[in-house]
Protein backbone atom coordinates (compact mmCIF):
# COMPACT_ATOMS: atom_id res chain seq x y z
CA UNK A 1 0.00 0.00 0.00
CA UNK A 2 2.87 2.52 1.02
CA UNK A 3 4.54 1.62 -2.54
CA UNK A 4 1.20 3.69 -4.31
CA UNK A 5 1.30 6.20 -1.87
CA UNK A 6 4.56 7.47 -2.77
CA UNK A 7 4.34 7.18 -6.46
CA UNK A 8 4.72 9.53 -9.17
CA UNK A 9 6.08 10.03 -12.83
CA UNK A 10 9.51 8.84 -13.72
CA UNK A 11 11.96 10.39 -15.60
CA UNK A 12 13.61 10.87 -18.83
CA UNK A 13 17.50 10.18 -19.00
CA UNK A 14 18.20 14.15 -19.80
CA UNK A 15 20.05 14.72 -16.91
CA UNK A 16 21.26 18.00 -15.03
CA UNK A 17 23.47 19.41 -12.92
CA UNK A 18 23.27 22.41 -10.76
CA UNK A 19 26.03 24.95 -9.99
CA UNK A 20 24.62 26.83 -7.09
CA UNK A 21 27.22 26.24 -3.67
CA UNK A 22 28.10 22.59 -3.38
CA UNK A 23 30.48 22.33 -1.19
CA UNK A 24 32.59 20.32 -3.24
CA UNK A 25 35.54 20.33 -0.59
CA UNK A 26 33.66 17.87 2.13
CA UNK A 27 35.19 14.62 2.54
CA UNK A 28 32.81 11.90 1.80
CA UNK A 29 33.61 8.94 3.64
CA UNK A 30 30.86 6.25 2.40
CA UNK A 31 30.99 3.17 0.59
CA UNK A 32 29.74 5.65 -2.60
CA UNK A 33 32.48 8.29 -2.43
CA UNK A 34 33.31 9.73 -5.83
CA UNK A 35 29.85 8.50 -7.23
CA UNK A 36 27.85 11.14 -8.23
CA UNK A 37 24.18 11.42 -6.46
CA UNK A 38 21.43 11.71 -9.04
CA UNK A 39 18.27 12.57 -8.01
CA UNK A 40 15.01 11.05 -9.26
CA UNK A 41 11.46 11.09 -9.12
CA UNK A 42 10.53 7.89 -6.99
CA UNK A 43 9.76 4.68 -8.65
CA UNK A 44 6.92 2.46 -7.69
CA UNK A 45 8.24 -0.69 -8.38
CA UNK A 46 12.12 -0.36 -8.04
CA UNK A 47 14.01 0.36 -4.95
CA UNK A 48 17.07 3.02 -4.93
CA UNK A 49 19.66 -0.11 -5.13
CA UNK A 50 17.68 -2.00 -7.89
CA UNK A 51 17.64 0.87 -9.86
CA UNK A 52 21.07 1.33 -9.52
CA UNK A 53 21.67 -2.07 -11.27
CA UNK A 54 19.36 -1.03 -13.83
CA UNK A 55 22.19 1.90 -14.58
CA UNK A 56 24.62 -0.59 -15.20
CA UNK A 57 22.83 -2.74 -17.32
CA UNK A 58 22.14 -0.03 -19.03
CA UNK A 59 25.34 1.13 -19.47
CA UNK A 60 26.48 -2.34 -20.79
CA UNK A 61 24.02 -2.19 -23.61
CA UNK A 62 22.91 0.84 -24.91
CA UNK A 63 26.63 3.20 -24.33
CA UNK A 64 24.85 5.27 -21.72
CA UNK A 65 27.49 6.59 -19.08
CA UNK A 66 25.39 6.34 -15.85
CA UNK A 67 26.83 3.48 -13.83
CA UNK A 68 28.87 6.25 -11.96
CA UNK A 69 25.30 7.83 -10.64
CA UNK A 70 24.49 6.65 -7.72
CA UNK A 71 20.26 7.54 -7.49
CA UNK A 72 18.39 9.16 -4.64
CA UNK A 73 14.58 8.87 -5.17
CA UNK A 74 12.40 11.88 -3.96
CA UNK A 75 8.80 11.87 -4.08
CA UNK A 76 8.22 15.66 -5.66
CA UNK A 77 10.47 17.82 -8.01
CA UNK A 78 10.04 20.48 -5.16
CA UNK A 79 12.14 18.79 -2.94
CA UNK A 80 14.56 17.01 -5.28
CA UNK A 81 15.08 20.61 -6.25
CA UNK A 82 15.76 21.98 -2.69
CA UNK A 83 18.51 19.28 -2.87
CA UNK A 84 19.61 20.40 -5.49
CA UNK A 85 20.16 24.24 -4.63
CA UNK A 86 21.37 22.67 -1.22
CA UNK A 87 24.28 20.73 -2.76
CA UNK A 88 22.51 17.43 -1.27
CA UNK A 89 22.91 15.76 -4.58
CA UNK A 90 25.30 16.68 -7.91
CA UNK A 91 22.54 16.34 -10.85
CA UNK A 92 18.85 15.60 -11.32
CA UNK A 93 17.23 13.45 -14.09
CA UNK A 94 14.16 14.75 -15.21
CA UNK A 95 12.19 15.06 -18.35
CA UNK A 96 13.29 17.16 -21.40
CA UNK A 97 10.82 19.96 -21.36
CA UNK A 98 11.04 19.99 -17.31
CA UNK A 99 14.22 20.20 -17.91
CA UNK A 100 14.14 23.42 -20.26
CA UNK A 101 11.52 25.34 -17.78
CA UNK A 102 13.89 24.62 -15.10
CA UNK A 103 17.03 26.73 -16.81
CA UNK A 104 14.31 29.69 -18.29
CA UNK A 105 13.61 30.02 -15.11
CA UNK A 106 17.11 29.78 -13.32
CA UNK A 107 20.11 30.11 -15.47
CA UNK A 108 22.43 28.67 -13.06
CA UNK A 109 21.01 24.84 -14.13
CA UNK A 110 22.34 23.45 -17.36
CA UNK A 111 21.83 20.12 -19.23
CA UNK A 112 24.52 17.87 -18.62
CA UNK A 113 23.76 15.17 -20.86
CA UNK A 114 20.78 14.58 -23.36
CA UNK A 115 19.31 11.18 -23.50
CA UNK A 116 16.23 12.10 -24.84
CA UNK A 117 17.23 10.00 -28.38
CA UNK A 118 17.76 6.90 -26.92
CA UNK A 119 14.69 7.08 -24.16
CA UNK A 120 11.26 9.27 -25.13
CA UNK A 121 9.33 9.56 -22.12
CA UNK A 122 5.45 9.91 -23.23
CA UNK A 123 2.72 11.01 -21.26
CA UNK A 124 -0.75 9.94 -21.18
CA UNK A 125 -4.03 9.66 -18.88
CA UNK A 126 -4.30 7.06 -16.34
CA UNK A 127 -7.77 5.94 -15.44
CA UNK A 128 -9.47 2.96 -13.52
CA UNK A 129 -9.46 -0.20 -15.15
CA UNK A 130 -13.03 -0.84 -15.15
CA UNK A 131 -13.48 2.64 -16.76
CA UNK A 132 -13.06 1.19 -20.55
CA UNK A 133 -15.97 3.29 -21.79
CA UNK A 134 -13.95 6.74 -20.70
CA UNK A 135 -10.33 5.56 -21.83
CA UNK A 136 -11.83 4.48 -25.31
CA UNK A 137 -13.56 8.40 -26.14
CA UNK A 138 -10.27 9.61 -24.81
CA UNK A 139 -8.19 7.43 -27.28
CA UNK A 140 -10.66 9.07 -29.61
CA UNK A 141 -10.19 12.58 -28.76
CA UNK A 142 -6.47 12.43 -28.32
CA UNK A 143 -5.72 10.34 -32.14
CA UNK A 144 -7.78 13.31 -33.44
CA UNK A 145 -6.18 15.78 -31.64
CA UNK A 146 -2.53 14.51 -32.98
CA UNK A 147 -4.06 14.19 -36.88
CA UNK A 148 -5.32 18.06 -37.14
CA UNK A 149 -2.68 19.61 -35.11
CA UNK A 150 -3.96 20.90 -32.22
CA UNK A 151 -1.96 18.86 -30.01
CA UNK A 152 1.21 20.78 -31.67
CA UNK A 153 0.01 24.03 -31.20
CA UNK A 154 -0.67 23.40 -27.49
CA UNK A 155 2.97 22.11 -27.41
CA UNK A 156 4.58 25.70 -28.90
CA UNK A 157 2.18 27.52 -27.04
CA UNK A 158 2.90 25.90 -23.70
CA UNK A 159 6.28 24.36 -23.38
CA UNK A 160 8.38 25.51 -26.65
CA UNK A 161 7.44 28.68 -26.38
CA UNK A 162 8.33 28.85 -22.34
CA UNK A 163 10.60 32.13 -21.03
CA UNK A 164 11.88 33.43 -17.94
CA UNK A 165 9.07 36.21 -17.30
CA UNK A 166 5.87 34.83 -17.99
CA UNK A 167 4.41 31.33 -17.98
CA UNK A 168 1.13 31.11 -20.55
CA UNK A 169 -1.96 32.01 -18.40
CA UNK A 170 -4.38 29.49 -16.86
CA UNK A 171 -7.05 27.90 -19.45
CA UNK A 172 -10.93 28.91 -19.05
CA UNK A 173 -11.89 25.45 -18.61
CA UNK A 174 -15.59 25.53 -20.15
CA UNK A 175 -18.71 24.08 -18.33
CA UNK A 176 -21.49 22.58 -20.41
CA UNK A 177 -24.89 22.93 -18.39
CA UNK A 178 -25.76 19.42 -17.41
CA UNK A 179 -23.04 17.29 -18.99
CA UNK A 180 -21.43 14.74 -17.11
CA UNK A 181 -18.33 15.48 -15.03
CA UNK A 182 -14.70 13.84 -15.44
CA UNK A 183 -12.67 14.56 -12.69
CA UNK A 184 -9.17 15.17 -13.20
CA UNK A 185 -6.28 15.40 -10.44
CA UNK A 186 -3.47 17.99 -11.00
CA UNK A 187 -0.57 18.06 -8.79
CA UNK A 188 1.10 21.70 -9.96
CA UNK A 189 4.60 19.67 -9.08
CA UNK A 190 5.41 19.35 -12.88
CA UNK A 191 5.65 22.74 -14.56
CA UNK A 192 5.10 23.34 -17.45
CA UNK A 193 3.16 20.82 -18.26
CA UNK A 194 1.39 21.23 -14.77
CA UNK A 195 1.48 23.63 -12.21
CA UNK A 196 -0.37 26.43 -10.34
CA UNK A 197 -0.43 30.15 -11.50
CA UNK A 198 0.74 33.12 -9.19
CA UNK A 199 -3.41 33.28 -8.76
CA UNK A 200 -3.98 29.88 -7.54
CA UNK A 201 -5.56 28.58 -10.60
CA UNK A 202 -4.09 24.89 -11.90
CA UNK A 203 -2.00 25.71 -15.07
CA UNK A 204 0.06 24.61 -17.88
CA UNK A 205 -0.06 22.35 -20.88
CA UNK A 206 -2.04 19.67 -19.25
CA UNK A 207 -5.08 21.99 -18.28
CA UNK A 208 -4.63 23.34 -22.19
CA UNK A 209 -5.18 19.56 -23.16
CA UNK A 210 -8.06 18.98 -21.42
CA UNK A 211 -9.97 22.27 -21.88
CA UNK A 212 -10.09 20.83 -25.24
CA UNK A 213 -10.79 17.60 -24.54
CA UNK A 214 -13.32 18.86 -22.33
CA UNK A 215 -14.95 20.32 -25.47
CA UNK A 216 -14.64 17.83 -27.99
CA UNK A 217 -16.24 15.47 -26.21
CA UNK A 218 -19.07 17.39 -24.70
CA UNK A 219 -17.86 16.94 -20.92
CA UNK A 220 -17.44 19.23 -17.82
CA UNK A 221 -13.56 19.02 -16.93
CA UNK A 222 -13.58 19.54 -12.74
CA UNK A 223 -9.95 19.77 -12.13
CA UNK A 224 -8.56 18.79 -8.54
CA UNK A 225 -5.50 19.85 -6.42
CA UNK A 226 -4.01 17.14 -4.72
CA UNK A 227 -0.68 16.47 -3.50
CA UNK A 228 1.13 14.11 -5.85
CA UNK A 229 2.05 11.23 -3.44
CA UNK A 230 -1.96 10.80 -2.96
CA UNK A 231 -2.77 10.71 -6.73
CA UNK A 232 -3.25 6.80 -6.49
CA UNK A 233 -5.11 7.13 -3.53
CA UNK A 234 -7.33 9.73 -4.83
CA UNK A 235 -7.89 7.08 -8.23
CA UNK A 236 -8.64 4.13 -6.78
CA UNK A 237 -10.91 5.92 -4.56
CA UNK A 238 -13.03 7.11 -7.05
CA UNK A 239 -11.96 10.93 -5.53
CA UNK A 240 -11.27 11.45 -9.36
CA UNK A 241 -11.61 9.92 -12.23
CA UNK A 242 -8.13 10.76 -14.36
CA UNK A 243 -5.01 11.32 -13.55
CA UNK A 244 -1.68 11.86 -15.71
CA UNK A 245 1.09 9.81 -16.18
CA UNK A 246 4.24 9.29 -17.77
CA UNK A 247 5.11 5.82 -19.16
CA UNK A 248 8.55 4.37 -18.65
CA UNK A 249 10.12 4.12 -22.27
CA UNK A 250 10.78 0.66 -22.47
CA UNK A 251 13.84 -1.28 -23.54
CA UNK A 252 15.00 -4.69 -23.14
CA UNK A 253 16.85 -3.61 -20.11
CA UNK A 254 14.25 -1.40 -18.08
CA UNK A 255 11.74 -3.67 -16.80
CA UNK A 256 8.38 -2.69 -18.14
CA UNK A 257 6.70 -3.02 -14.87
CA UNK A 258 9.12 -0.58 -12.94
CA UNK A 259 6.42 2.13 -12.87
CA UNK A 260 3.11 0.77 -13.18
CA UNK A 261 0.82 -0.38 -10.50
CA UNK A 262 -2.12 -2.93 -10.57
CA UNK A 263 -5.16 -1.94 -11.62
CA UNK A 264 -4.99 1.34 -13.75
CA UNK A 265 -5.26 1.26 -17.47
CA UNK A 266 -3.10 4.28 -19.72
CA UNK A 267 -4.92 6.08 -22.73
CA UNK A 268 -2.91 6.68 -25.54
CA UNK A 269 0.00 8.76 -25.32
CA UNK A 270 -0.94 12.77 -25.55
CA UNK A 271 2.54 14.30 -25.69
CA UNK A 272 6.11 13.01 -26.48
CA UNK A 273 9.12 14.53 -24.54
CA UNK A 274 10.87 14.88 -27.70
CA UNK A 275 12.89 17.68 -29.32
CA UNK A 276 10.74 19.45 -31.32
CA UNK A 277 11.87 21.49 -34.52
CA UNK B 1 18.60 38.24 -10.80
CA UNK B 2 18.81 40.24 -6.98
CA UNK B 3 17.09 39.29 -4.63
CA UNK B 4 14.66 41.72 -4.01
CA UNK B 5 13.79 41.04 -7.55
CA UNK B 6 13.52 37.10 -6.28
CA UNK B 7 11.14 37.68 -3.36
CA UNK B 8 8.88 40.39 -5.56
CA UNK B 9 8.57 37.24 -8.16
CA UNK B 10 7.75 34.29 -5.40
CA UNK B 11 5.47 36.36 -3.35
CA UNK B 12 3.88 39.29 -4.61
CA UNK B 13 3.52 39.25 -8.60
CA UNK B 14 0.12 38.68 -10.07
CA UNK B 15 -1.73 38.39 -7.24
CA UNK B 16 0.64 35.53 -5.35
CA UNK B 17 0.26 37.12 -2.07
CA UNK B 18 -3.47 37.03 -2.32
CA UNK B 19 -3.24 33.42 -2.71
CA UNK B 20 -0.95 32.68 -0.18
CA UNK B 21 -3.84 34.54 2.03
CA UNK B 22 -6.18 31.94 0.48
CA UNK B 23 -4.02 29.13 1.67
CA UNK B 24 -3.75 30.69 5.30
CA UNK B 25 -7.43 31.11 5.91
CA UNK B 26 -7.80 27.71 4.47
CA UNK B 27 -5.25 26.35 7.20
CA UNK B 28 -6.99 29.06 10.33
CA UNK B 29 -10.42 27.69 9.22
CA UNK B 30 -9.42 24.21 9.54
CA UNK B 31 -7.04 24.72 12.64
CA UNK B 32 -10.25 27.25 14.21
CA UNK B 33 -13.09 25.01 13.43
CA UNK B 34 -10.97 21.27 14.65
CA UNK B 35 -9.65 23.09 17.52
CA UNK B 36 -13.49 24.32 18.80
CA UNK B 37 -15.15 20.86 18.10
CA UNK B 38 -12.11 19.20 19.36
CA UNK B 39 -11.95 21.03 22.59
CA UNK B 40 -15.66 20.03 23.06
CA UNK B 41 -15.14 16.43 22.05
CA UNK B 42 -12.14 16.01 24.31
CA UNK B 43 -13.77 17.20 27.25
CA UNK B 44 -16.15 14.54 27.02
CA UNK B 45 -13.77 12.09 26.62
CA UNK B 46 -11.94 13.31 29.78
CA UNK B 47 -15.53 12.81 31.07
CA UNK B 48 -16.15 9.25 30.26
CA UNK B 49 -12.46 8.66 31.07
CA UNK B 50 -12.89 9.16 34.38
CA UNK B 51 -16.18 8.83 35.49
CA UNK B 52 -17.01 5.65 36.99
CA UNK B 53 -19.18 4.22 34.46
CA UNK B 54 -16.85 1.51 33.40
CA UNK B 55 -17.61 0.81 29.16
CA UNK B 56 -17.30 4.12 28.36
CA UNK B 57 -14.59 4.23 30.26
CA UNK B 58 -13.25 1.86 28.20
CA UNK B 59 -14.06 3.24 24.91
CA UNK B 60 -13.03 6.20 26.00
CA UNK B 61 -9.55 4.86 26.34
CA UNK B 62 -9.13 2.78 23.56
CA UNK B 63 -10.01 5.88 21.10
CA UNK B 64 -7.39 7.84 23.31
CA UNK B 65 -4.62 4.76 22.67
CA UNK B 66 -5.37 3.96 18.99
CA UNK B 67 -5.40 7.69 17.60
CA UNK B 68 -2.22 9.46 19.78
CA UNK B 69 -0.91 6.57 19.13
CA UNK B 70 -0.72 6.92 15.00
CA UNK B 71 -0.19 9.95 12.72
CA UNK B 72 -3.02 12.03 11.61
CA UNK B 73 -1.87 11.51 8.31
CA UNK B 74 -2.87 8.09 7.98
CA UNK B 75 -6.19 8.95 9.57
CA UNK B 76 -6.67 11.20 7.09
CA UNK B 77 -6.28 9.26 4.30
CA UNK B 78 -8.43 6.74 5.85
CA UNK B 79 -11.39 8.77 6.20
CA UNK B 80 -11.50 10.56 2.92
CA UNK B 81 -10.13 7.89 0.77
CA UNK B 82 -11.76 4.73 2.56
CA UNK B 83 -14.86 5.76 5.05
CA UNK B 84 -16.23 8.97 3.46
CA UNK B 85 -15.13 8.14 -0.39
CA UNK B 86 -18.54 7.64 -1.26
CA UNK B 87 -20.70 9.98 0.32
CA UNK B 88 -19.34 12.97 -1.51
CA UNK B 89 -18.58 14.97 1.37
CA UNK B 90 -16.50 17.74 1.15
CA UNK B 91 -12.82 17.65 1.50
CA UNK B 92 -12.55 20.39 4.35
CA UNK B 93 -15.15 19.01 6.15
CA UNK B 94 -13.34 15.78 6.41
CA UNK B 95 -10.38 17.59 6.92
CA UNK B 96 -12.09 19.13 10.06
CA UNK B 97 -13.57 15.54 11.42
CA UNK B 98 -10.15 14.46 11.28
CA UNK B 99 -8.31 17.11 13.26
CA UNK B 100 -11.25 17.30 15.73
CA UNK B 101 -11.14 13.47 16.47
CA UNK B 102 -7.00 13.92 16.89
CA UNK B 103 -7.31 17.07 18.91
CA UNK B 104 -10.19 15.67 20.90
CA UNK B 105 -7.65 12.13 21.89
CA UNK B 106 -5.27 14.87 23.30
CA UNK B 107 -7.27 17.16 24.77
CA UNK B 108 -8.39 14.35 26.59
CA UNK B 109 -5.23 13.10 28.20
CA UNK B 110 -4.06 16.67 29.08
CA UNK B 111 -7.78 17.47 31.32
CA UNK B 112 -7.27 13.75 32.79
CA UNK B 113 -3.20 14.37 33.41
CA UNK B 114 -4.18 18.23 34.66
CA UNK B 115 -7.09 16.69 36.67
CA UNK B 116 -4.58 14.43 38.94
CA UNK B 117 -2.27 16.89 39.89
CA UNK B 118 -5.22 18.73 41.52
CA UNK B 119 -5.69 17.84 45.33
CA UNK B 120 -8.62 15.27 45.52
CA UNK B 121 -8.86 16.43 49.54
CA UNK B 122 -10.57 19.91 48.41
CA UNK B 123 -13.26 18.21 46.53
CA UNK B 124 -14.36 16.10 49.94
CA UNK B 125 -13.81 19.10 52.15
CA UNK B 126 -16.18 21.51 49.59
CA UNK B 127 -18.48 18.58 49.65
CA UNK B 128 -18.81 18.22 53.91
CA UNK B 129 -19.31 21.50 53.84
CA UNK B 130 -22.53 21.50 52.32
CA UNK B 131 -21.54 22.10 48.04
CA UNK B 132 -23.24 20.21 45.50
CA UNK B 133 -21.07 18.07 43.02
CA UNK B 134 -21.22 20.68 40.78
CA UNK B 135 -21.03 23.69 42.70
CA UNK B 136 -17.33 21.51 44.42
CA UNK B 137 -16.26 21.24 40.71
CA UNK B 138 -17.36 24.55 39.12
CA UNK B 139 -16.02 26.57 42.57
CA UNK B 140 -13.04 24.47 43.04
CA UNK B 141 -11.77 22.37 40.28
CA UNK B 142 -12.41 24.18 37.45
CA UNK B 143 -10.68 27.23 38.52
CA UNK B 144 -7.17 25.27 39.19
CA UNK B 145 -7.87 23.11 36.08
CA UNK B 146 -8.00 25.70 33.87
CA UNK B 147 -4.81 27.06 34.98
CA UNK B 148 -2.62 24.26 35.08
CA UNK B 149 -4.01 22.82 31.92
CA UNK B 150 -3.14 26.60 29.95
CA UNK B 151 0.76 25.50 29.01
CA UNK B 152 -0.03 22.17 28.02
CA UNK B 153 -3.58 23.30 25.90
CA UNK B 154 -1.32 26.43 24.53
CA UNK B 155 1.10 24.22 23.07
CA UNK B 156 -1.29 21.75 21.74
CA UNK B 157 -3.58 24.49 19.68
CA UNK B 158 0.40 25.21 18.24
CA UNK B 159 0.70 21.81 17.16
CA UNK B 160 -2.73 21.58 15.92
CA UNK B 161 -2.11 24.50 13.51
CA UNK B 162 1.06 22.59 12.39
CA UNK B 163 -0.46 19.25 11.78
CA UNK B 164 -2.89 20.77 9.10
CA UNK B 165 -0.15 21.04 6.85
CA UNK B 166 -0.74 17.50 5.65
CA UNK B 167 -4.12 18.36 4.04
CA UNK B 168 -2.76 18.82 0.64
CA UNK B 169 -3.22 14.55 0.59
CA UNK B 170 -6.41 15.03 0.51
CA UNK B 171 -7.28 17.62 -2.40
CA UNK B 172 -7.74 20.68 -0.15
CA UNK B 173 -4.79 23.88 -0.92
CA UNK B 174 -3.82 25.41 2.40
CA UNK B 175 -0.90 27.30 2.96
CA UNK B 176 1.76 24.60 2.61
CA UNK B 177 0.77 23.44 -0.54
CA UNK B 178 0.30 26.89 -1.57
CA UNK B 179 3.94 27.34 -0.67
CA UNK B 180 4.62 24.08 -2.32
CA UNK B 181 2.70 25.50 -5.70
CA UNK B 182 4.93 28.39 -5.38
CA UNK B 183 7.92 26.62 -5.26
CA UNK B 184 6.96 23.96 -8.30
CA UNK B 185 6.36 27.20 -10.18
CA UNK B 186 9.25 29.70 -9.34
CA UNK B 187 12.15 26.71 -8.99
CA UNK B 188 13.09 28.53 -5.82
CA UNK B 189 12.20 25.89 -3.47
CA UNK B 190 14.63 27.72 -0.57
CA UNK B 191 13.65 30.68 -0.27
CA UNK B 192 10.01 30.12 -1.05
CA UNK B 193 9.80 27.71 1.78
CA UNK B 194 11.85 29.58 4.12
CA UNK B 195 8.85 32.07 3.50
CA UNK B 196 6.35 29.69 4.40
CA UNK B 197 7.68 29.01 7.60
CA UNK B 198 8.11 32.27 8.63
CA UNK B 199 4.10 32.65 8.11
CA UNK B 200 3.99 29.68 10.30
CA UNK B 201 5.72 30.95 12.97
CA UNK B 202 3.78 34.20 13.02
CA UNK B 203 1.01 32.05 13.06
CA UNK B 204 2.00 30.15 16.01
CA UNK B 205 3.04 33.75 17.96
CA UNK B 206 0.14 34.68 17.30
CA UNK B 207 -1.56 31.62 19.54
CA UNK B 208 1.05 32.59 22.08
CA UNK B 209 -0.16 36.32 22.06
CA UNK B 210 -3.51 35.73 22.82
CA UNK B 211 -3.11 33.00 25.69
CA UNK B 212 -0.80 35.78 27.01
CA UNK B 213 -3.43 38.31 26.91
CA UNK B 214 -5.80 36.29 28.52
CA UNK B 215 -3.71 35.42 31.77
CA UNK B 216 -2.72 39.32 31.92
CA UNK B 217 -6.25 39.88 31.98
CA UNK B 218 -7.22 36.70 34.69
CA UNK B 219 -4.20 37.78 36.65
CA UNK B 220 -5.80 41.72 36.82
Amino acid sequence: MKKIFVLLMILTLALMTGCGGSNDGDKKTSNDAGKIKLGMITRLNASEESFGKFMEEVEKTLNVKIASHKPIFFDSLNAMEAALQAGQIDEISTYRSVARYMIAKDPRFNVLKDHSLEFIDSFCFALRQDDTELKDSLNTVIKEMQSDGTLDRLTKEYITDINAENDPPAVEIPTIDGAQTIKVAVTGDLPPLDFVSADGKPAGFNTAVLAEIGKRLNRNIELVQVESGARAAALTSKQVDVVFWAIVPVSEIIPQDSDKPDGIALTEPYYKDEEKK
Amino acid sequence: MDFTEILYKIFIKDGGWLTILNGLWVTVQISALSLFLGTLLGSLLCFFRVGKFTPLKVIAQIYISIIRGSPVLMLLMLLFYGVFARTGMAPIVVAVITFSMHTAAHVAELLRASLMALDKGQVEAARTLGFSKWQAFQLVTLPQLAKIARPVYQSTVVNLIQWTSVVGYVTITDLTRVINNIASRTMQPMITITGGMIIYLALSYLVYGAFHLTERRRAQ
